[in-house]
């Protein structure tokens, strides 16, 4: 068994599957493995990143599965699970072997490292949908949007392009607070990342802005009186929108 | 004058209080069924899917900023807690405390956008016109590009309606109650001509704009999330056949884009009103919504569904079950052959699911433990289909049988006894749960420290 050790990046786990192919390996006998896991009898590779190769194994992939899937695959591959460069490699395996054409890479979900990699995908989708719906921007001194989360994905960078371009005019920035990323939108210029950075802090630093507590405050008033009382129903609440989002919502009594 | 003067002492945090209070019961709070990219130098875009930005304690969704631009009204409905002859604290936004509301609300991403109702202020003409004003305003001066769901006004000039309908991505005219004659009853001034009016004229101003588009692309567009309605529920004597019935030929004849169903919650105490003893009819809401969505999705006649003899929903069952029950001889249906017409029938098989099962079929012959992957609802689907010609479990295919199967927890037939096991599907998992060994647990096992 050879057992492809690659980083934890979209880049390494395309390079990895890149490496896969050129060197032949028998794809039911390889591993792409993002630890230091042991397996027995197997032979390891480390796989250093290469960008070149990477971009060769994107444009294949949208070429023949299309832009969709595409996306799909790389929203499955901000997951944290450490099972996701397998079941990715594995589907894109069964992709290209079985010739599945445009749009149908996630047709056959009765085979396992399909529907892994579909799962993932799915998981990571909808937190980034959900996290633009949950996000809360407080303006800060200066004009300036600022919006902390703590998704369980990887997901800031598909979270940019949906802000960037619904307030093309304002000076916004994201932190994911689990991993020290930041986002930077300056107003009517292209978004940024930071990686490593200490946000928090910076915000405090800015202060908030005197009419931010007024608008927080009218908020979470609306929020209460727009609902029925009659009809009060904390369960089906708590299903649409879970407890983890609410620490960095307005409207929320957690919310600092 | 008198209410002006008032409402300029009145802080704007009041004003929003009261203003919400009385659109609460409005149910329409989408944002779906537009996409407009930004244009780069104003606020704002839409999402085809539509954004819930957060959920009320009673579950609902708030998608927008939802509220009246006046509570002053002349007309006197029952139901309705605004009505000239309560004595309620009355209100008036200003246009600019609107915009100002909106567009500080959406920067901060609480909102998606904008649902505009109102009272009656002298006329339906003048009121629209006041709605109007601030929309534009909201649209030009402030250059707001979000989404805007505004209630046309029964009785407003034609003319009014057209222009705002350039302005806005909704428009919904509210039919208020399922028959002409409840509206008689409870809402003396308002006419069921006037309000299939203003209906008749969006679908027609649709019609002539989507001529436009093909021709001229960039052309604006008249309503572009197309139109909703609402009824209430439980008000008047109507049975869910009759209301079903409207909902239909309102989709067909009318268009509709949607029809909200919003279950009867007695604000007034009012003689002429029921007063439901277990509070608003919430469960017969519910099947009302589950069966819109057989009418739209699955391609459900609301005859079929239910009829003169039997014109009320099944209280334990939902629709669809009910109908499968009573519709044996079109079942097991098999998995890997039936028509997607078919699959969609099958209850606990949804659009999704149907369509998955439809994709996989072509590259893997399907068995149960599959079907669990594609996201079918096992509980339900199980008396109603084979894979490969067989059933799960030995089910005789008989109604009392499976209605007392479905209905009853206790005589379920025990899922997990052969390693088999159902769960709920719910919106935030992905059906695995259990705990994946992690490679330091691995290492364990390998070198003996378990």
């Amino acid at each position: 068994m050879i057992v492809y050790q690659c980083e934890d990046s979209p880049e390494g786990i395309f390079t990895a599957i890149y490496n896969a192919y050129e060197e032949k390996r028998n794809h039911n006998d390889t591993v792409i493995s993002l630890t230091d896991e042991l397996f027995l009898f197997a032979e390891y590779i480390k796989v250093p990143t290469d960008a070149e190769k990477a971009v060769k194994v994107m444009r294949t992939l949208e070429r023949r599965f299309g832009e969709e899937d595409y996306l799909k695959v790389c929203f499955a591959l901000t997951s944290e699970e450490k099972d996701k460069a397998q079941a990715v490699y594995q589907t894109v395996v069964h992709g290209l072997a079985g010739n599945v054409g445009r749009g149908h890479l996630f047709d056959n979900l009765a085979c396992d490292a399909v529907h892994r990699a579909f799962a993932l995908g799915r998981r990571a989708s909808r937190e980034c949908h959900q996290m633009q719906e949950f996000l809360r921007f407080q303006e800060l001194e200066g004009n300036i949007l600022y919006a902390k989360i703590g998704p369980e994905n990887n997901i800031l960078t598909f979270l940019m392009p949906h802000f960037a371009d619904r307030f093309p005019i304002e000076n916004f920035m994201i932190f994911d607070d689990n991993r020290g990323l930041l986002a930077l939108h300056p107003a009517g210029r292209p978004w940024y990342l930071v990686r490593d950075s200490e946000s928090p802090e910076l915000a405090e630093k800015f202060g908030l802005s005197d009419k931010e507590r007024e608008y927080q405050e009218l908020f979470r008033y609306f929020c209460r009186k727009i609902a029925i009382k009659e009809r009060k129903n904390l369960e089906l609440q708590r299903n649409m929108l879970p407890l983890r989002f609410r620490d960095n919502m307005a409207e929320f009594e957690k919310f600092s | 004058m008198e209410f002006l003067a008032t409402g300029q002492e009145m802080s704007l945090q009041e004003k929003l209080g009261i203003l919400t209070d009385a659109a609460k019961y409005d149910v329409a709070c989408t944002s779906s069924g537009v996409e407009r990219k930004g244009n780069g130098n104003s606020i704002g875009n839409c999402i085809k899917s539509g954004i819930c930005h957060s959920f009320s304690s009673d579950g609902r969704c708030i998608s927008l900023l939802k509220i009246l631009f006046t509570n002053e009204c002349i007309y006197d409905c029952k139901y309705c807690q605004n009505r000239c002859s309560n004595d309620v604290p009355r209100a008036t936004f200003t246009p600019e405390e609107v915009c100002t509301l909106t567009m500080e609300f959406y920067r901060r991403n609480y909102i998606e956008g904008l649902f505009l109702s109102s009272g009656i202020v002298k006329n339906p003409t003048f009121t629209m016109e006041l709605i109007y004003r601030t929309i534009w305003l909201l649209r030009n001066q402030y250059r707001f590009n979000g989404y805007i769901h505004v209630k046309a006004i029964p009785g407003a000039d034609g003319e009014l309606i057209r222009h705002m309908g350039y302005l806005v991505d909704r428009m919904s005219v509210n039919l208020e109650l399922p028959t002409a004659e409840g509206l008689k009853n409870l809402a003396p001034n308002k006419h069921r001509k006037n309000i299939l009016t203003p209906m008749r004229q969006i679908q027609n101003e649709i019609h002539s704009n989507r001529n436009d588009l093909v021709i001229y692309r960039n052309a604006p567009r008249f309503v572009g999330g197309g139109q909703a309605t609402q009824m209430i529920i439980g008000a008047t004597p109507e049975n869910d056949y009759q209301i079903l019935n409207v909902a239909e030929s309102l989709y067909r004849k009318f268009e509709l884009k949607r029809v909200f169903y919003s279950a009867f919650v007695n604000v007034n105490e009012d003689a002429g009103l029921p007063s439901p003893p277990g509070g608003p009819p919430l469960l017969r809401e519910h099947r009302l919504y589950q069966a819109d969505w057989l009418l739209r999705f699955y391609g459900f006649r609301a005859e079929e569904l239910l009829d003169e003899t039997r014109p009320f929903f099944n209280v334990m069952l939902d629709p669809k079950e009910d109908w499968a029950v009573r519709h044996l001889e079109y079942f097991p249906v098999e998995i890997n052959r039936a028509p997607y017409e078919e699959l969609l029938r099958i209850p606990g098989v949804g659009v999704k699911s149907a369509k998955r099962i439809v994709a996989a079929r072509r590259s893997a012959n399907l068995a149960f433990a599959d079907l669990k992957k594609l996201g079918v609802v096992m509980k339900r689907a199980v008396y109603f289909i084979t894979c490969n010609g067989r059933m799960m479990y030995p089910i005789k295919l008989e109604e009392d049988y499976i209605v007392r199967n479905l209905t009853t927890d206790k005589d379920r037939i025990r899922f997990g006894s052969d390693g088999m096991t159902y769960k709920q599907m719910s919106l935030f998992d992905d059906g695995n749960f259990t705990m994946p060994v992690n490679p330091q647990e691995k290492l364990q096992t390998a070198i003996g420290q378990l």
